[in-house]
């Protein structure tokens, strides 16, 4: 039951991506671009406070599924989501799982992530935007955009994932 | 044993790098959706307007109070508009009687204009934004095609990018994509008409500046072509033989040469919103019925 629902708060976070787009004024977007990346945070805290492998799994088909639904470009999320998480993991073994830690480094992630894809979107000429922009137009406000989430979403994450875990251990 | 791990991982990195460039290209060089991604597409379409739509509805009870409150001022503007609207009407009715007369004389011949609308609602948006892409509710089961216009009251807002079932998805004019090109005129402005007898300009709509929100037409420079000012109304020509002929695209802000003087470059701004979206119009043609 608590893996359904789990499962159930991921999709739910990859349907609001798209709704948080087309519900927020088009002023916000007057002279930068803001993505939001709930999908991504979610999958990594569950990296950190539950379990990483099936994070890995949930990032596969997540990523799969952004692939296929939003982008029209299969490969990319597929790619990049799962080899995020697992990098950001990676970085967490060595550091304290603090959660401002926790949300700094998930901050990175997504750093990482849209480095990644940038320079893919670039190769295939998806985007004709030069790196500077990319970084004031996209990367910032993004960042910015993120961290207020994680402001809220932060702690309730860090409760629901730890509950799940504990459970799963009992 | 770390050594034999690393190999592990640095293969499975390689295979996996293979695995995307090998999906990429199969994506790019697709020129329609295979089934499990229309199933995926679909379903998901499903799930999203199960969601979407309450929240939809939310946030439209809150944009009506907040309407509420400019109510005055937008009443003023109407009833001066209203004053118009009389004049443009028995323009209209004029106009309506010459071009009967006229394609009676060019014996009808299958024309693009002959266009049915199609309403339509979003689905979802792109969060990612790269390729600005937006799903509606209409597939091929309601006749939706690919390559159809899709437009608002406002203007048009881009074209149908590929169709499953019950949804499609649209690429939205913003989307940088170099295969998003459109084939535009600028309408002669009306001091402009004894002067000059050139006709119109046109061109085509190539790139979507992205700081500016601005699109981007280039055309050819003619030595004595029509001189192209702001504000000068810019629509779809039809001579691409994929948008129907007259759909509003914006007006132009400015003119500028290329960097070899060869062309010449008008920034666009749009004339439709391309962030606050919810209904659409999708343009579908008679004429492309009689060719399957």
């Amino acid at each position: 039951m608590r893996k359904f629902l789990i499962g159930c708060l991921i999709a739910f976070m990859f349907i609001l991506e798209s709704i948080f787009v087309e519900l927020l004024p088009g002023d916000l977007f007057s002279n930068h671009i803001l993505v939001p990346h709930f999908l991504i945070i979610t999958i990594f805290f569950f990296s950190i406070y539950a379990n990483r492998n099936a994070a890995i799994i949930y990032a596969f088909v997540f990523g799969l599924l952004v692939d296929v639904v939003y982008t029209e470009v299969l490969g990319i999320y597929f790619f990049v989501f799962p080899f995020t998480i697992y990098i950001c993991s990676k970085i967490m073994k060595v550091l304290h799982a603090n959660l401002l830690v926790v949300s700094v480094i998930s901050l990175l992630g997504i750093t990482i992530l849209e480095m990644i894809v940038y320079e893919i979107n670039f190769l295939i000429h998806l985007t004709s935007m030069e790196f500077i922009y990319f970084l004031q137009l996209r990367l910032v406000p993004t960042l910015i955009l993120n961290a207020i989430f994680l402001l809220i979403a932060a702690y309730p994450y860090k409760r629901i994932f730890e509950k799940y875990a504990g459970e799963g251990k009992d | 044993m770390p050594q034999f791990f690393m190999n592990k991982r640095l293969i499975i990195l390689l295979v996996s790098i293979i695995i995307l460039v090998a999906l990429i290209g199969f994506s790019l060089s697709r020129s329609k959706l295979t089934w499990p991604e229309q199933f995926i597409k679909d379903t998901t379409g499903w799930v999203q307007t199960l969601v979407s739509r309450p929240v939809h509805y939310v946030a439209g009870v809150i944009d009506n109070v907040k309407d509420l409150q400019d109510t005055y001022q937008e009443n003023k503007e109407l009833k001066a508009k209203i004053e118009e609207y009389g004049l443009l009407k028995a323009q209209v009715q004029g106009l309506q009687k010459d071009n009967e007369e006229l394609q009676k004389i060019v014996d009808e011949y299958p024309s693009l204009n002959d266009k049915k609308l199609l309403k339509a609602t979003i689905v979802s948006r792109d969060p990612n934004q790269w390729n600005e892409l937006i799903t509606i509710n209409r597939g091929k089961n309601d006749g939706v095609e690919k390559d159809m216009a899709v437009i608002t009251s406002a203007g048009l807002i881009g074209k149908v990018k590929s169709v499953s079932t019950g949804t499609s998805t649209v690429q939205l004019l913003s989307s940088e994509d170099p295969t998003n090109r459109i084939s535009a005129y600028i309408q002669k402005d009306e001091n402009n008409k004894k002067k000059n007898k050139k006709t119109s300009v046109f061109g085509l709509i190539e790139d979507y500046d992205k700081e500016s929100k601005n699109l981007i037409m280039t055309w050819e420079e003619v030595p004595d072509g029509l001189e192209v000012k702001k504000g000068q109304i810019v629509s779809t020509s039809g001579l691409g033989g994929v948008f129907p002929p007259d759909l509003a695209i914006g007006k132009v802000v400015k003119v500028e040469s290329d960097e070899y003087g060869l062309a010449k470059k008008a920034y666009i701004e749009p004339a439709a919103d391309f962030y606050d979206i919810e209904h659409v119009l999708i343009v579908k043609r008679e004429s492309s019925e009689g060719d399957e």
